[in-house]
């Protein structure tokens, strides 16, 4: 009697609440859809997007709020950078298009770069954007009390110096190949706005920059919740007058992946920058999504530690890479054929990615051989190769929270048990992998690495990057010496030959194993058009997005 | 009792000092460097890695950093967190209402689910009933309570979809009007508050079980039934009366597991509330606002077990005569 009174009285409480889901809340009434068109494939001003991130934004000013990918993502709504990198880079270097500066040119020993700006940009307070705003920025980024975690892209600029309220022009200590990137690194700042406190206070004013916000990009901030949603609204002095399309753009945090798939499925949410492969099948499965697949500019290893003495032989890494079915791994990681394997630090959806490399047959009886050659043999008969008395054993690591690199590992050591070597696959906490890869305390481990379009890899593989990337300790000096001559001629197209010679030089010493690269999958409701997430930015062209009948 | 009381305070703080201290230390004991988060980027020059970690004072031997953290907080300034660029008082007091509503709903279904679930078990011994529910809270207590969350996002929001996934709030919730506003906060708020308090009824429903049981074997309950008092009269005024000031103490016992539950259920339900922002802390190494979250469950749960022990203490002159 009394389990009953309980339960009707908990029935009873929720009433009201269960009712609110008839009401429906106003979005989910889709009130703000505009009116379906005669002609559904023609843009339509007005309308909300809802956007589902994993992180939490943090701040406005990108100088000072280090972090998450969507904190970035949200500051390239609100500001403009001088010109915008295109996701173009399969045929040839990434152009680059006009965006706050409508062209610019070079001097002819290309160690100054002049940039024309726009006329008619404004911020969205009415005051023209100018070439002060440009040396502003300039100043602010490389402050030692800003303390930007980009600055060192700004080392090789002497000056930015404003030659008239349009008009600036960088000076840069030699001519080299990431001059442009260089240069373009950060977006503007205001400096008639955010000019009126020194940069030693930038560390204590994050909250004083939102509440003084003022862009020259599409967006603006329409309300900023913490840990809940921040709303992006029409800057209605955007120079583009006739973008953005959408009234609204809400980007709700969802920390949690699975939560994020049910709100996709139940019409809460409308984009996703990124699902697991494991999801593709449900999401194809209803008519309301679409599928967005890119390939992306990571490559996943795995690193060996050279200084480890079981790995510092080339001969003897190449024959770990001949024993690993670097084709099997991927077909079962990406069963949806979403990944392949990989040879080069260059993706394959790169201009500069050799193609003649071909990946290392899988080929145990050909590493067994190699190993042999080398003194690798199973004396004691237990089914592991030694040499010298100790066994060939190690630990392989890779990080936890990442299935597909976990489930490599095991089938890595499934597949070396067959040549001899006992591999120990374990998984560790991110920020445990990291200190063990910065340090160079671990003996194999499975990492990914991103490549920008400069291309440069010395960061992975220079023999004095042993703490930024080259965590396997790589030691080449002729890798070293022609990264360098790549990196010093002012187009990079010209060091193709010898990006090509490195590539190969890479191939021949296997200082990792290439195991795959993949596509990202970001995934849309079928209302919201034109949506075209990148390598670069998952919201790169929202300005463009628009919503109406669904495709 | 003004004794008792003081006691028991110089106590709590002891063990305020001493969780701070072991909280702070275990941080910096753990693998993985916050500057490896604040950098961002693995290829800036030492030089520029330098700056940073001097931007944000960690580049001073652990012990300083730890002498200057502790008088900082004792000044009421628990710094300022490095992913939001914000003093962590006010990252905090910006989640804290979001955490205290789901908190106090989820108490409520927790005590409100155990106490009928235990007087309901208590009632028939042995019988089926009391079976089934020992199995129903058994199973809920022993389900994570991420398991749980799913299941019902999956059941409530996808299945049969009356409440909404997660959020505080509905999109466009700001242009509806108060009423609608609470409403709509309430309706979101139904289900993680549900899954909370099934998580963990579990214990208090036992704990009503055994607690009532010893009371209704006594002789003052014989004595009520023997009068001819409703059997509803004994069990809500004469026996239940006994069995509150031990569930006191459990409450503020079972407030640490609420809050460790809550935590989940926030992730789950992206609710924005100071367990996610822990969470989030924790894999940022963002380390004052670890130890500003940390410090201030560790205040909550001390400050509501001195309660319960004022309270018992109130209760049962043996408390605070021991």
């Amino acid at each position: 009697m009394l389990v009953r009174s309980a339960r009707t009285a908990v029935l009873l409480a929720a009433l009201p609440i269960l009712v609110l889901t008839g009401c429906g809340s106003p979005r989910e009434k889709g009130e703000e859809t505009p009116p379906a068109s005669p002609a559904s494939g023609t843009p339509q001003r007005g309308g909300t997007a809802v956007v589902s991130w994993i992180a939490s934004p943090t701040g406005v000013n990108e100088l000072t709020n280090q972090g998450t990918a969507i904190t970035t993502e949200i500051i390239r709504q609100l500001f403009l950078q001088l010109v915008q990198e295109q996701p173009d880079f399969e045929q040839h270097p990434p152009t680059m298009a006009p965006q706050l500066a409508r062209s610019f040119e070079w001097s002819p020993d290309h160690k100054v770069l002049t940039f024309h700006l726009r006329e008619d940009a404004v911020w969205s307070d009415g005051v023209p954007v100018t070439a002060d705003d440009v040396r502003f920025t300039w100043q602010a980024q490389t402050d030692p009390d800003v303390a930007w975690s980009s600055a060192f892209m700004k080392k090789n600029i002497l000056d930015a110096e404003v030659v008239d309220p349009h008009t600036v022009r960088f000076h840069f200590s030699h001519a080299y190949a990431k001059q442009v990137q260089d240069v373009n690194e950060g977006v503007i700042l205001p400096k008639h706005a955010w000019g009126k406190i020194p940069f030693s206070k930038w560390h204590d004013s994050s909250d004083w920059f939102l509440e003084n916000l003022v862009v020259d990009g599409p967006f603006t901030i329409g309300s900023w919740q913490p840990q809940q949603d921040v709303v992006l609204v029409r800057n209605e002095r955007y120079w583009r007058k006739d973008r953005p399309y959408l009234d609204k753009v809400v980007i709700r945090n969802t920390p949690d992946a699975a939560s994020q798939m049910t709100q996709l499925f139940s019409g809460d949410t409308d984009f996703i920058p990124q699902v697991q492969p494991g999801d593709i099948a449900r999401i194809k499965a209803d008519p309301r999504l679409d599928v967005i697949g890119y390939w992306f500019r990571l490559y996943v290893s795995l690193v060996w530690n050279s200084h480890n003495p079981l790995f510092a032989d080339p001969e003897v890494r190449r024959a770990l890479t001949m024993a690993i079915d670097r084709q099997k791994i991927v077909d079962t990681v990406y069963p949806d054929g979403t990944g392949r394997v990989g040879v080069s630090p260059i993706v394959q959806s790169v201009w500069a990615f050799d193609q003649t490399l071909k990946p290392l047959p899988y080929d145990p009886a050909g590493a067994r051989r190699i190993l042999e050659s080398k003194g690798w043999k199973d004396t004691d008969g237990d089914g592991i190769l030694d040499k010298g008395g100790k066994p060939f054993a190690f630990t392989l690591i890779s990080n936890a929270g990442n299935q597909q690199r976990n489930d490599a590992g095991v089938m890595v050591q499934d597949q070396l048990r067959k040549v001899g070597i006992r591999a120990e696959p374990r998984v560790v906490e991110f920020n445990s992998l990291v200190s063990q890869a910065v340090e160079g305390k671990f003996e194999a481990m499975i990492f990914g690495f991103q490549m920008d379009t400069s291309l440069d890899m010395t960061a992975q593989f220079g023999s004095k990057s042993t703490e930024d990337g080259n965590f396997g300790s790589y030691n080449n000096p002729e890798f070293d010496r022609l990264m360098v001559e790549a990196m010093s001629k002012p187009d990079i197209r010209d060091s193709k030959p010898i990006l090509d010679r490195i590539q190969q030089i890479l191939h021949r010493d296997q200082p990792v194993t290439f195991l795959w690269e993949s596509q990202r999958l970001s995934v849309v409701n079928r209302r919201i058009h034109d949506v075209k997430p990148n390598v670069l930015f998952s919201l790169f062209n929202l300005e463009d997005w628009w919503a109406g009948p669904a495709r | 009792m003004i004794r008792f009381f003081l006691r028991r305070l110089a106590a709590s703080l002891l063990l305020l000092y001493l969780v701070l201290t072991a909280v702070f230390f275990l941080i910096h004991l753990a693998p993985g460097d916050p500057a490896a988060f604040l950098l961002n980027d693995l290829r800036l020059p030492p030089e520029q890695q330098e700056n940073l970690k001097r931007t944000y004072g960690l580049d001073r031997p652990l012990p300083v950093q730890y002498a200057r953290w502790m008088a900082a907080t004792l000044r009421g300034d628990w710094g300022r967190s490095f992913s939001y660029q914000r003093p962590v008082t006010q990252v905090i007091g910006d989640v804290l209402p979001a955490t205290l509503l789901l908190a106090a709903a989820g108490l409520l279904v927790e005590q409100a689910l155990g106490l009928a679930l235990g007087i309901a078990a208590a009632r028939r011994p042995g019988s089926a009933t009391d079976h089934w529910i020992r199995i129903v809270a058994l199973f809920l207590y022993s389900q994570p309570i991420f398991w749980l969350g799913l299941m019902a996002i999956l059941l409530f929001s996808l299945v049969w979809p009356v409440l909404p996934a997660g959020h505080l709030r509905s999109i466009g919730a700001e242009d509806l009007s108060p009423v609608a506003r609470v409403l709509d906060v309430l309706h979101h708020l139904f289900l993680p508050a549900l899954v909370v308090g099934l998580a963990t009824c579990g214990p208090v429903s036992r704990f009503v079980r055994g607690s009532l049981l010893d009371v209704l074997g006594q002789e003052h309950i014989r004595a009520s039934r023997a009068k001819g008092l409703p059997e509803s009269r004994v069990i809500w005024v004469h026996a239940l009366r006994n069995v509150l000031a031990p569930l006191l103490q459990i409450f503020a016992v079972s407030l640490s597991s609420l809050l460790g539950g809550v935590i989940v259920v926030e992730v789950v339900f992206s609710w924005p509330g100071l367990g996610r922002l822990t969470f989030e802390a924790i894999l940022s190494r963002d380390y004052p606002l670890i130890l500003g979250t940390t410090a201030f469950s560790a205040v909550a749960i001390l400050f509501a077990s001195l309660l319960a022990d004022l309270g018992h203490a109130l209760a049962d002159p043996r408390v605070r005569d021991a």
